[in-house]
Parts: C-alpha cells; sequence; structure tokens
C-alpha cells in the first residue's frame, strides 16, 4: 500500500490512531528520546539518544511475583506483560533493522513470552533517512541502507509538503486504514520524486566499515591479537555503547525482595553489559573476560562475528550509537577496520 | 480521629552502644512514657555509621531516620562523633537539596543518664513527623 | 599559550632516556575534532599527542586504572608514569596520592595550564555549528577556533566552554613535575558555584519534582562511575558480586542478605545509587566534570558534587586536593565544626 500525506495532517493521522498508544521522538532535557505524542510531533530528529528496542525489551521487566509463609510451599504468579498496542514514529531505518535481530534473538530455540508479548503489540513506523542524521552514520557497510524498510510496519519518506507513505506489513496497512480518508495514491511524478529522494539519501557519503564481508573470518582469526587490548586501554568498563544500543540484548535476572516476613518479592530481569567488569564474574573470583580487551572484543565479535555464524547477518546496524556516546573515543568502525586491515 | 491523626510514622533509630542506646534503656527502665514508633539499631559509634545505612533506611520505606550518641568530648573512641558530625551534616544537606523534608531526618546526642531527653527526642521526631505523612520519595516502591 | 611541540618534545625525551615508561596523553581520535586518551610508550609516537579545547577527559583515572592492573601482575611499578593533566586532573591526582593510592614518586606530572579559557561543551557548541560537525578545534587566546566544511568557525571560549571550565578557580596543576603555559590562578569567568546557584534560584521550593524527574531518567549505564578518578572501589555498592547465587541458594538466604541496591533502574535505586555516589565524592571530588559530560541521558549530575564540594567549604573550610599531605573531609574533623542541627 503507497500513499501520499500531506505534512500537516500528521497531527490529524496520529488523533486518528485511537486504539493505538503512540510515542515519537520528542527533544527532552538536550536530547531526544521516545515520548508519548501529545500534540503535534515533529520528525526532524537526528537520530534518538536511545533505540526504540525498550518497547519489546524494556530495561526492567517483572518474570513472575512470589510469596512464602515459612513452613508453607511457595507460592508463584507468573506476570506476563499486558501492554496496549504501540506504534512508533520515527523510526530510522538502523533501529528498525534491530528490529529482526532482537526478534531472532527472543525466539531461536526458545520463545520468550514476555518479549513476544510486547512485541506483537508494537508497531514500528519508519523515516527514512535523506541525509545521515549522525556524523557516525554507518548503516551501508552492514548490509542497510538509509532507505531500509526491514524491521519496519510503515516507511514514511519525507518530500518536502509531503510524506510518501509506505506499509511494508499487515499491522502498519492496519494504522494507514485507521486514517483512510487522509491519504491520497501517489501519482506517477511523485512516484519519481521518492526514487529520486531514496538515490540520493544513498548516496550520501557515511563513514564506513571497509570489509565487512570479511570480518567475520578476519575476527576469528585475530582473537588473540594484542590489538584488541591496545585498543580498549582507554575502555572505563561504563554501559553507554550497550545500553544505547538497537540489538544489544543481554540481560540478568535477579530476585528483589520486598518483605522478609511473610517473604515477597518479584524476579525481574534487567538489562545487562558485557563491558561491566563483573558481567562474567565467576562466584569463586575467577573472570574469563578479565581485561578491558578481551570485553571490547566480546562486544565487536559478537556484532561482527558471533550473530553472523548465528543467523548469516551482521548484528550490528550502523547507527553510530556507541560511537557518539562513547566517553572516550573507543569507535567501533575503527576497531573493526584495524583488526581486519591487520589479518590482510 | 482523620486519617493524619492515625497515621503512626515509622522511624529507624542508630544509636550508639554507650551512650544514646544505654539513655533509650534508661527512659525504659524509668518508665517514661514515649511513643513507640522508632525501631532501634545498636551501633558501636555513630562514628561508624555510614551515610549509606541513612539512605538505605529510607529506601526501605523508613519515614524518619535518628542518629544519636555521646556528647561531644564523651565519645568512647574519643573522636568518633566529631567524625560523625560532619558526616551526617553532609548528607543531611544532601537530602535536603534534593527536595526531601529536612525534618526527617535528625541528630542528637544523648548520653546514659538521659533517658527523658531521649524519651523528648522521639517525642518530638515522631510529633514532627505525623504532619509530613508517610515518606514516599526515597522508599522502593511496591509491586505487584 | 602552550606549545604544543614542547609537550611532544617532553614526551619522547623522557620516553627515549627511559624516565618514565608511558606518557597518558591526548591524541587525535576517529571521530570529527575530539581528542581521545593516548597511551604513548613509543617515542616515536610522541608526536600524536594533542592539545585542544577537546581535551575533556580527566586522565588520572587510568592512574588507577594502571595501579589495579599492576596488583593484579604482582608488579612494582618500575619507572614512573608520565601524565599530561589540568588543573582539576592535578588535583585528582593529589586526592589520590591522599589516600595513598601511589607514590608522588610513581607518577610524573606534566602539567598544562588551562590559561584563560578550558574546554569545550559539545551541548553549547551544536547550535553555533549549523549543524554541521566540526573537524578540529584549535585554542587560540581567549578563543577557540572549529573548523567546519563551511570553514573557520570562531568563538569567544566563554561561550561555548563547559560550566566546569566556566566556574573553575584554579585553572593551572599546582602539583606538577613540569608545566606549560601560565598560571591564570583567581580568573573569574564565572562565580564559584554558578551552575549550583542558577538552579537554586530557579527551582525555589520544588527540588524534588526537578530531581525525581531525573532521578527517572538514569538508566544505570555507570558511565559517571566509571569516567570517574575517585570511584576506584574494588567492589561498588550496587554491584552484587560479594554474593554470589547458587543452585543451592534459598529463598530465604537471598532474602536475608544485604543489598543496598537493587539492579533495576527505577527510580528509588537510582536516587540510592547517585546519592551514595555524591557522598563518597564529598570533599574528593576536584570537579573535572567528567560525570556530567559523559552522562547520556544529561542527569546534572554534577550539582549534587558541587553542593557537597561547597558545603565542605561554606562548612569545614575544606578544599578538595589542595595539598598531598593534607587531611581528607570526613576522615577529619574541627573542634569548631558546626553542630546546630544536632538537638
Amino acid at each position: 500500500m503507497e500513499k501520499i500525506l500531506e505534512k500537516k495532517r500528521i497531527d490529524d493521522w496520529i488523533k486518528a490512531l485511537s486504539d493505538w498508544e503512540v510515542h515519537a521522538p520528542a527533544l527532552q532535557d538536550g536530547i531526544w528520546t521516545y515520548q508519548p505524542v501529545s500534540g503535534a510531533i515533529r520528525l526532524d530528529h537526528p537520530n534518538t539518544n536511545q533505540s526504540p528496542k525498550g518497547f519489546a525489551f524494556p530495561q526492567r521487566e517483572i518474570f513472575f511475583s512470589f510469596e512464602q509463609i515459612k513452613g508453607e510451599p511457595p507460592k508463584l504468579k507468573q506476570v506476563l506483560p499486558k501492554t496496549p498496542q504501540h506504534a512508533v514514529f520515527g523510526v530510522r531505518p538502523c533501529d528498525g533493522r534491530g528490529v529482526p535481530r532482537m526478534d531472532k534473538v527472543f525466539n531461536d530455540h526458545v520463545e520468550d513470552p514476555y518479549y513476544n508479548a510486547r512485541r506483537k503489540n508494537v508497531a514500528y513506523v519508519g523515516l527514512a533517512c535523506n541525509k545521515p542524521p549522525s556524523p557516525n552514520c554507518f548503516c551501508l557497510s552492514v548490509g542497510g541502507s538509509p532507505v531500509s524498510t526491514d524491521g519496519l510496519d510503515v516507511q514514511l519518506t519525507d518530500m518536502g509538503d509531503r510524506y510518501f507513505v509506505k506499509a511494508i506489513t499487515e499491522a502498519g496497512k492496519a494504522l494507514m486504514k485507521a486514517a483512510d480518508g487522509m491519504f491520497s495514491d501517489p501519482s506517477a511524478a511523485e512516484q519519481k520524486q521518492l526514487k529520486q529522494v531514496h538515490a540520493e539519501a544513498v548516496a550520501h557519503p557515511q563513514r564506513k566499515v571497509n570489509d565487512p564481508d570479511g570480518a567475520p573470518a578476519k575476527l576469528k582469526a585475530n582473537f588473540n591479537s594484542p590489538l584488541w587490548e591496545e585498543m580498549a586501554r582507554a575502555c572505563i568498563g561504563c554501559g553507554i555503547c550497550t545500553f544505547l544500543c538497537p540489538t544489544c540484548h543481554c540481560f540478568d535476572i535477579n530476585d528483589e525482595v520486598q518483605n522478609k516476613a511473610p517473604l515477597k518479592g518479584q524476579r525481574v530481569r534487567t538489562w545487562d553489559n558485557c563491558q561491566f567488569p563483573d558481567f562474567t564474574m565467576h562466584s569463586s573470583g575467577h573472570n574469563p573476560r578479565e581485561n578491558t580487551g578481551a570485553r571490547l572484543r566480546q562486544r565487536v565479535n559478537h556484532k561482527f562475528q558471533y550473530f553472523h555464524e548465528n543467523f548469516g547477518m551482521h548484528q550490528c546496524t550502523g547507527c553510530g550509537r556507541c560511537i557518539t556516546g562513547c566517553p572516550v573515543g573507543i569507535d567501533i568502525v575503527t576497531v573493526v577496520n584495524k583488526v581486519t586491515e591487520h589479518a590482510g | 480521629m482523620s486519617e493524619q491523626q492515625d497515621y503512626e510514622p515509622r522511624i529507624v533509630a542508630f544509636l550508639c552502644k554507650w551512650c544514646s542506646s544505654a539513655g533509650s534503656d534508661l527512659a525504659g527502665v524509668s518508665r517514661i512514657q514515649y511513643p513507640a514508633n522508632a525501631t532501634p539499631i545498636t551501633v558501636p559509634c555513630t562514628g561508624a555509621i555510614s551515610p549509606m545505612y541513612i539512605l538505605s533506611a529510607f529506601n526501605k520505606g523508613a519515614d524518619g531516620v535518628l542518629v544519636s550518641g555521646c556528647h561531644i568530648g564523651d565519645c568512647h573512641y574519643i573522636e568518633g562523633n566529631f567524625l560523625a558530625r560532619r558526616k551526617m551534616q553532609l548528607i543531611m544537606e544532601l537530602i535536603e537539596f534534593i527536595g526531601v523534608e529536612p525534618n526527617r531526618f535528625r541528630m542528637s546526642w544523648v548520653s546514659a543518664a538521659e533517658g527523658a531527653k531521649f524519651a523528648t527526642v522521639i517525642t518530638d521526631f515522631v510529633n514532627d513527623l505525623k504532619p509530613l505523612g508517610p515518606q514516599d520519595k526515597l522508599k522502593r516502591a511496591e509491586q505487584a | 599559550m602552550i606549545n604544543l611541540q614542547d609537550i611532544r618534545d617532553t614526551a619522547r625525551d623522557m620516553l627515549a632516556k627511559g624516565e618514565v615508561r608511558t606518557v597518558i596523553g591526548y591524541r587525535r581520535g576517529t571521530r570529527g575534532m575530539l581528542a581521545e586518551p593516548a597511551f604513548i610508550t613509543d617515542p616515536a609516537q610522541a608526536d600524536d599527542l594533542v592539545w585542544n579545547p577537546t581535551c575533556f577527559h580527566n586522565l588520572s583515572l587510568y592512574l588507577v586504572e594502571d595501579r589495579k592492573f599492576l596488583a593484579h601482575l604482582r608488579q612494582n611499578p618500575g619507572a614512573p608514569i608520565g601524565i599530561v593533566a589540568k588543573g582539576c586532573d592535578a588535583r585528582s591526582i593529589v586526592v589520590l596520592m591522599q589516600e595513598h593510592y601511589f607514590k608522588r614518586e610513581d607518577v610524573y606530572i606534566i602539567g598544562v595550564s588551562c590559561e584563560g579559557t578550558g574546554v569545550v561543551d559539545e551541548r553549547k557548541l551544536a547550535p553555533h555549528l549549523n549543524g554541521f560537525q566540526a573537524s578540529d578545534a584549535v585554542f587560540d587566546g581567549d578563543d577557540f577556533v572549529f573548523t567546519t566544511a563551511q570553514g573557520e568557525k570562531r568563538l569567544p571560549a566563554r561561550e561555548v566552554m563547559a560550566d566546569r571550565c566556566l566556574e573553575c578557580r584554579i585553572p593551572f596543576p599546582k602539583e606538577h613535575n613540569l608545566v606549560f603555559g601560565e598560571d591564570k590562578t583567581g580568573r573569574q569567568l564565572a562565580e564559584p558555584f554558578a551552575a549550583l546557584k542558577r538552579f537554586e534560584a530557579q527551582e525555589g521550593g520544588d527540588r524534588w519534582n526537578f530531581w525525581s524527574h531525573h532521578f527517572d531518567r538514569c538508566i544505570r549505564c555507570f558511565a559517571c562511575r566509571s569516567v570517574c578518578p575517585m570511584c576506584y572501589c574494588d567492589e561498588c555498592v550496587v554491584d552484587s558480586i560479594t554474593f554470589p547465587v547458587t543452585s543451592e541458594t534459598s529463598a530465604e538466604e537471598k532474602a536475608n542478605r544485604i543489598r543496598w541496591i537493587e539492579r533495576s533502574a527505577t527510580r528509588s535505586e537510582n536516587i540510592t545509587y547517585l546519592m551514595t555516589r555524591a557522598m563518597h565524592l564529598a570533599g574528593r571530588c576536584t570537579d573535572c566534570g567528567e560525570c556530567e559530560r559523559a552522562c547520556p541521558v544529561n542527569v546534572p549530575i554534577r550539582l549534587l558534587n558541587n553542593k557537597m564540594e561547597r558545603e565542605a567549604r561554606e562548612k569545614f573550610g575544606f578544599e578538595p586536593g589542595a595539598s598531598i599531605g593534607g587531611p581528607s573531609l570526613v576522615a577529619s574533623f574541627l573542634d569548631n565544626d558546626p553542630g546546630d542541627f544536632i538537638r
């Protein structure tokens, strides 16, 4: 389904989506974040500070609650998320491409009921990048594109005073049908303009991973390279790169006890981060990834080697958040290039 | 009675073993009437109280936190209460800075001989806490 | 004015003579104009060193890392480690030495004075560049000069400088082995604690609204902790690595363990974390401002640290990082410390 929507009518479209809870990027406290829409939206954001992965995989979620009276068996109550239907506007193509990657992780071998319960109620309305929204964009290097529709339900393309609106999935069609009368059919000229806008978008220069196809083998060959430690020398072991990433999915599970007698609490899942020193800490005190080099290698190899071996695609979608956000200048593009060139 | 008056604040009281804890015992054996809102936790010295204890007490739902020790000059460890005086001043300022009612934190010097003073300190604290209502700013939220 | 070549020559000579084993400084990064930490061991690489308005990092953090690493290897330090340090960084080094983290002779401080300026705040700079990215930044007197695709952009430093630098009272590394640049201690680009005072004037009675909003936003990536040279505890209160959970661990046992702060990034836990951190930094924080710069979601962490710094100064006459032999704030006292608040 391909339609045209006048830009000024986008707020009307959102108003018509009364069955959805609509979120869109908004500038608050100096950063762009997804916020519930109230009033007018502006889709002129660079890229959001954090990826939209939290809609399906929130930073904290409760698995089940437990209660035990001393001497009696514990009572468990599963807490499955009951989220309303979400429509997330303004998702950039790199973040869109993060969605199927997360879907794979949470549905390979074992289906994660918590993830899936949320995921089925989220529709992503993407916005093609007419020019790279960040100086650290490199989606073209990792099989993506600034006009990719992968993972999106609807794709918007900014064409001056109009959006070219394309439904990708059934969920996307439903969003458009909710405001049927607002859209018009694209003329041949508009179709042509779309092609041109997209061609220009792809032609914009970006940062470049030099040999993405060769990366998995070369990273594997360089597992023991001293380069890792050298490149991670400045790493401070914070969680910025993983917490902002659209595809980092590691988590920790903890029991949070609220009351001791009678025992009461919940088991919760929270985001975890492979760059924290205690991520792989054993109870014996031994830490198999004991320095920042080993931890940086884990993150980069996961993105460009392990995931590729498991699912045949790079996990990294080239959004550049980890590069922009790193307080000490660790740059995944440079890291991958250095390692691959080292082998070549 | 209104709901406000029904509300009984929970106080976590960190009492030094040598003075204030003994002072609270004296208040008890002297049969002085004072509100039963304080849960005492005896510590070796006020100087040993980490500000973390206070934050943690609030985090776990205390409506007020009291730190009480020996008078200046009377510390069993000579200078523990001098150190506490500095630390507690800082944590008090910090709590107030983020917008928590300053009356939720209190510090007092109560010697082993001051049973009556201990009762007064607790009574005054309870009276000051009652109008504030339950402390839910720093408290860990209850979940289903 | 600092001549960059002097810094490079010094580093090269010292490395060549074996007087230092590494020079920790700044080099050009791969992200536009931004500098990044550099660890120079080969004299031939000394020319990688740079000194420009994007040299934000408080490199004394890496002295801590180095110390931990040596302890892990059970090695003695050998030759000292050279470090490029600004005024605030040098004060951090002094605090670390006050706390006996390492000895004076273990470190060779190559001081750099910020003179009349300081480091740039990227958040303040962005609106001046019309959406363009700067590829280079240099000091020029009281100005910063940026290079963008549109050409050169000259801006008065005080318009785009970090708040911490504007408020800095001692932009000169008093403790040093060697220092470059003029001592402009006493310059006052903004009054001390200006940001804190602005905040206090603005928020009036409704502090809690402000702080609860920001405490909700914290994502607990711990960048503020990781970037801080003073956050060197082997085990932080937020990490629960002391108490392993095995299949044998009973629910009751778990319930009885001390868990100061849960892993969840919820308001109450974030408060406990950030407040504990502020307390632990009282009298130790030298206001390098790295925590606030590193924060990916712009939580105004510096206000908490500034508040503690001001209280320490006004109530106890305490100045962090003033001298190596000096007392530490919470392990010392004066007989006449204020005590009016005590009943």
